[in-house]
């Protein structure tokens, strides 16, 4: 595996890096026009050159090492990406009891079951080489999906805390006092997938669909795999967003039915439960 | 399905002609009255700060209690933790004699209904916002029912209004009448007339003492007016830094403020 890798490195290092050098000629070239207007910004783009040229060699040393395993070392992957994603989209939720958990749940459940019915349908490959893509594909759309329906319903549920508490003060059930929030963060997160889907192919040519061209797959078929992806995306999008939502919404109140996610305190666990039964 | 306690009908009140009378007041032998509300030993703290200071009152059974104090003296906090949507981190409440702990929130806060300085009413009719505590308990209230507490409240024909048209005044008027929608035991007012125009803080006052004095309800209001106190209260409580500094009848503030 490491001839092979050395192999390949040795053919391709030196053509990618002369590719790059013509990239970061054009970019430093940018960065000089900036100066001229007083935008300073040299040593912030050096430093992110360099970075990102390390970070994505690394990251293809990693591929190819990692490529030549099975189909239990890609899952192993895609749990770990599972995970990654969970921490990047709690972030949203600052505060909140559990969070990375909850948003865990939330993105395993939503790719873990589109995932597992592609497999089970043939649709997907355990080949290493396609579930790994593919499935991040799908894990990193429901962690955005997760992220947006927590902003999105901390930031309704916060700027609305009069009326939440007013359905409390008549004996409404938690529930029902912040279902319109619950409403229209499902759908804030569902609606850039929505749109990714109508602007299939018109607007953009997604990368599935030009390297399975560029691999010589038929162009029709390129076509309705990668329409089949984009809805994969929504469905886990949606599965995600939706249970992420629910879980954040019983962190929201306390067990005696107390909102507890508040403005200006970004759900600090407070007092109130303390003597809460 | 009826509404639990069904509700009279009644005459609207006319305004002009009503002024709070002496005569509206109840005895004062407040200690023969049974207890509607307790609290003992209440108290409230966040983070770093006392909001409550360890309050123990009684609220005999339909009294009016005035809670006043300066700004930031734990007044709204007090009421809040009266039917829990703020939970204490100290003593508790007795509602009835019993410990509101051991009574589930919803129908605590049934019984305990809260009318807050703004409306909050939810999107839709004047009729879909009155409906909706006796519809969390799935009892559907009759238009007739809807009709007269509008009528109570001085709404009449508002039913099919959509709340976004209506002004401050009759917001808040609403607001009263979902909550008597709920029938509740305990009315808890948190400054209902904070935020109106003169004209208005006026006509609801006066709509919120016919109302109790009428259904002979125990209530507790907040106000950071003493006239508003010496004007609806039987009695007053001065609260200070979050702590009880005073519980005197209405009077003795009055002459005092």
């Amino acid at each position: 595996m490491l001839a092979e890798l050395m192999q390949s490195l040795s053919s391709d290092v030196s053509r990618g890096m002369a590719q790059a050098a013509g990239a970061v000629t054009l970019c430093l070239a940018v960065v000089l026009i900036c100066r001229w207007f007083a935008v300073h910004v040299e040593r912030e783009t050096v430093l992110s050159l360099v970075r990102g040229l390390v970070q994505m060699v690394f990251v293809g040393i990693v591929l190819a090492l990692l490529l030549h395993g099975n189909a239990l070392v890609g899952m192993l992957i895609l749990l770990a990406m599972t995970f990654a994603a969970a921490v990047t989209a709690s972030r949203r939720a600052q505060g909140i009891k559990d969070a990375l958990l909850l948003c865990f749940y939330a993105i395993a459940a939503g790719a873990g079951v589109v995932i597992v019915g592609m497999l089970a349908t043939g649709t997907l490959h355990s080949d290493i080489a396609i579930l790994v893509p593919v499935g991040s594909m799908i894990i990193a759309n429901a962690m955005n999906a997760c992220a947006q329906s927590i902003e999105r319903f901390s930031a309704d549920v916060t700027a609305h805390v009069g009326q939440v508490e007013a359905g409390l003060a008549l004996g409404a059930e938690p529930a029902v006092t912040v279902a319109p929030y619950v409403q229209s963060a499902v759908y804030a997160s569902l609606l850039p997938r929505l749109d990714m889907l109508k602007s299939l192919g018109l607007v953009w040519i997604p990368g599935v669909m030009a390297g399975m061209m560029v691999s010589g797959a038929s162009p029709i078929y390129a076509g309705i795999y990668q329409f089949i992806i984009v809805v994969m995306i929504l469905a886990a999008s949606g599965i995600a967003g939706l249970l992420v939502t629910l879980l954040i919404r019983t962190r929201a109140f306390s067990p005696a039915a107390q909102l507890t996610l508040r403005p200006g305190e970004p759900h600090k666990p407070r007092l109130a439960a303390v003597n809460a039964q | 399905m009826s509404h639990a306690t069904p509700i009279k009908s009644a005459p609207v009140i006319e305004y002009a002609e009503y002024a709070p009378q002496e005569a509206d007041r109840r005895p004062t032998d407040w200690a023969a009255q049974a207890i509607a509300v307790e609290t003992k030993n209440l108290s409230r703290a966040v983070v770093d700060k006392v909001l409550v200071r360890d309050i123990s009152v009684q609220v005999q059974k339909g009294e009016v209690l005035a809670v006043v104090g300066p700004s930031g003296a734990g007044k709204s906090s007090f009421l809040r933790l009266l039917n829990r949507l703020d939970e204490a981190t100290g003593g508790t409440v007795l509602l009835d004699g019993e410990d509101y702990r051991a009574i589930a929130p919803r129908e605590l806060r049934r019984r305990v209904g809260m009318v807050m300085q703004m409306a909050y009413l939810f999107p839709g009719t004047v009729a879909e916002n009155i409906a909706f505590g006796p519809l969390q308990r799935h009892q559907t209230m009759s238009q007739e029912q809807i009709k007269a507490l509008l009528d109570r409240v001085a709404l009449p024909g508002y039913q099919d209004r959509d709340v976004s048209t209506l002004s401050g005044g009759e917001a808040q008027r609403v607001s009263l009448a979902r909550t008597l929608a709920n029938s509740p035991e305990v009315l808890l007012l948190d400054e209902p007339t904070s935020a109106l125009d003169e004209a208005s803080a006026h006509g609801i006052e006066e709509l919120v003492l016919r109302v109790i004095r009428e259904r002979q309800m125990t209530c507790v209001i907040v106000t950071h007016d003493m006239q508003q106190a010496a004007r609806i209260a039987d009695r007053t409580m001065y609260l200070e830094a979050g702590k009880l500094v005073a519980v005197v009848p209405t009077n003795g503030v009055s002459h005092a403020g």
